[in-house]
């Protein structure tokens, strides 16, 4: 791994890549449309950019799979050692990544953190950019709650948790203000939390089984993109649309479909894009304008319904 | 990995002679097919639902793709070999499927163009095997990356809804009989045919019995004239076409091919066909053995979501019934 890493980055530098003028955006993983639409956010800030520092060039890395925490960590290390002047980092690990932003610090080369939650001195980074997952999580459990309410006419009964990694930062506030949310402002039951680890076969079996164990559930959330898409399926096969209240998050064109077609009653979708846009834009601030930036940007998420779904608040989040 | 020079016991062969060694495998079978009752009868009392009949048709669709996979990998493991790539050919063959019914395809030709991507990859892991000769570990270890980059690259990782008919193989049954009888699943059907398939293969073809003798002892094989390199290839063609299978199934299960999907699935499959009594050390192996190998990590997934066991806890059963599984079988050998 590290020979082929050590290959990556050589060739990085033949390319020209790592000119003194990098800023490098390390994401979790490069393989989903959640993170495919933060790029094209990192890419939209370096034309901007480019005006202003010609030289500037935005590289975009991540590991193979989410859970893949050392790979992200090498990947952070081998920017440190060929002197990018600044870092976005999604952390796959609350922790786990602690040594290595501060090193970057260390070395001089400011750290814009996104998405999800980094522990350890909050000095390790300049910034923080995310949805604010435990908002989210909340705005998912009040919409689930209201949605029973209408359906039943009361706020009792069971649900189900299908979540994704178990421990990411993301999920923690996430799943965590959900459940917070749920405890504190119903009588609902979670009767089970199950962990797709991202994967959208596992999340429809997972789905599978926990709708036949539990023919009274009433409502079932879905924590993230591949999970809700599994989720939903696994709910329009069991012919239970409509029938019972499901919550999914984020907004690829699969839960968009589910969203009109009354599967899913709403989606929490994030703003993915700003995580890119704007923190590349807080990293070139950092590093190259030398400016103070917030120490906290929240990039907002909106709950989508079919209602809103043709609306342009909407559209501008859905990808 | 088998030291060819090692005088071994157990030959000359399973397969040939060995009457002792088939009685043997019989009682293999029936403790492990003994410990599938057992499991069964267990979530039967403790989880709502499980015995329905309904839920056993759900258990064996969801479990059926493990199956095949683990099916396919027993032939490579039983050479002595391994297929690490088989979740990176299930992603990219799922996804190669659906772009082609996305581009016009007839629906069922864009099911074999899946399969014909499959039966690519594992020609390319046969010959890193026996032209490059690269342990079959590090061959395919290293494919799982290309393929995996490949699926990646050219969905540009985004996942793609599929025309809706192409969701017809993953989600359609036979035999229905309205609410009585949900019907069973088409890939369910697959995998008995499959199984039926591979099984007559394994034990009663020229191919089977060259696949035992090279697994057995590689050199001896090549000296009675057994073309070993092109037994090598046949077996990682059927493991990676097999996966290719499971690929188009998923993606038609989820009507939408996901390139970043499947990670991780070969060892689901490995420890099917380890728990099935195969030998990682080659020369032993069936393919009713990976089966029931398969359901049981099946009715165990199953069965404790069912039952609401703790996320994490079902993690640590399921490990330990692997370890136990093959501990069994190590004491029992000695």
């Amino acid at each position: 791994m590290k020979k082929l890493l050590f290959i990556l980055v050589a060739l990085a530098f033949i390319a020209g890549f790592a000119s003194a003028q990098e800023i490098a955006v390390i994401v979790k993983t490069g393989n989903s449309s959640f993170w495919q639409n933060v790029q094209t956010g990192c890419f939209d800030a370096q034309k901007e950019l480019k005006a202003k520092t010609p030289k500037l060039s935005v590289t975009f890395l991540g590991p193979q799979s989410e859970s893949n925490v050392a790979e992200e960590i090498n990947i952070v290390e081998s920017a440190i050692d060929r002197g990018v002047k600044a870092i976005v980092l999604a952390p796959s690990d609350v922790t786990a990544l602690v040594p290595a932003v501060k090193k970057a610090k260390d070395a001089g080369i400011p750290v814009v953190v996104i998405d999800s939650l980094l522990t350890g001195p909050t000095s390790n980074y300049v910034s923080f950019l995310a949805t604010d997952n435990d908002a989210a999580g909340r705005a998912c459990a009040k919409e689930l709650i209201a949605r029973v309410k209408a359906a039943t006419g009361g706020d009792t009964g069971k649900i189900a948790v299908m979540s994704y990694v178990a421990g990411v930062g993301s999920e923690i506030g996430r799943v965590g203000g959900f459940k917070d949310y749920i405890a504190k402002n119903s009588h609902l039951q979670v009767v089970t939390t199950q962990y797709s680890n991202a994967d959208m076969p596992t999340a429809l079996n997972q789905t599978t089984n926990v709708l036949a164990s539990n023919p009274d559930l009433v409502g079932i959330f879905g924590a993230n993109e591949p999970t809700a898409v599994g989720m939903g399926r696994a709910i329009a096969q069991a012919g239970l649309s409509g029938k019972i209240v499901a919550i999914g998050f984020d907004g690829n064109a699969a839960l968009q479909n589910f969203v009109k077609d009354g599967t899913l009653q709403a989606i929490a979708v994030q703003s993915s894009y700003n995580m890119g846009f704007l923190g590349v834009k807080t990293a070139y601030d950092a590093a190259f304008a030398k400016k103070q930036v917030p120490a906290k940007v929240d990039t907002g998420f909106i709950i989508v319904t079919k209602d809103n779904i043709d609306t342009p608040a909407a559209k501008n989040v859905l990808y | 990995m088998s030291d060819t020079h090692a005088p071994r016991k157990d030959l000359p062969g399973h397969d040939l002679a060995a009457a002792p060694g088939r009685s043997r495998m019989a009682l293999d079978r029936f403790l492990t097919f003994g410990a599938v009752v057992v499991l069964f009868a267990v979530f039967s009392i403790t989880a709502k639902n499980f015995f329905t009949m309904r839920n056993i048709l759900s258990l064996a669709l969801q479990t059926s793709t493990t199956t095949l996979m683990g099916i396919g990998v027993t032939f490579t493991i039983i050479t002595a070999g391994i297929d690490l790539s088989i979740g990176s050919v299930v992603a990219l063959t799922g996804t190669v499927a659906v772009m082609a019914a996305i581009a016009g395809v007839p629906i069922w030709i864009s099911w074999l163009v899946g399969l014909a991507v499959g039966m690519v990859c594992g020609l390319a892991n046969g010959l890193l095997i026996t032209r490059l000769k690269l342990p079959p570990f590090i061959a395919t270890l290293g494919m799982t990356f290309v393929v995996r980059g490949v699926a990646l690259t050219i969905t540009n990782a985004n996942a793609r809804p599929a025309p809706d008919a192409f969701g017809a193989l993953g989600n359609n049954t036979i035999f229905r009989t309205g609410n009585q009888f949900p019907g069973i699943s088409y890939p369910v059907i697959i995998m008995i045919l499959v199984a039926v398939l591979f099984h007559f293969v394994l034990r009663r073809t020229r191919v089977g019995r060259y696949t035992y003798a090279v697994g057995s002892n590689e050199e001896a094989a090549r000296l009675s004239g057994i073309k070993v390199s092109r037994i090598k290839i046949i077996n990682y063609i059927i493991c990676a076409t097999l996966a290719g299978l499971v690929g188009v199934i998923l993606a038609s299960r989820m009507v939408t091919s996901q390139p970043n999907s499947a990670i991780g699935y070969e060892l689901n499959a490995i420890a099917s066909a380890v728990i099935g009594g195969t030998s990682l050390m080659g020369g032993v192996g069936t393919v009713g053995g990976t089966v029931i190998g398969s359901f049981i990590i099946g009715i165990l997934t199953v069965g404790l979501t069912m039952q609401g066991t703790n996320y994490f806890m079902q993690q640590i059963v399921i490990g330990l019934v692997v370890l136990g599984a093959v501990a069994f079988d190590q004491l029992r050998n000695k």
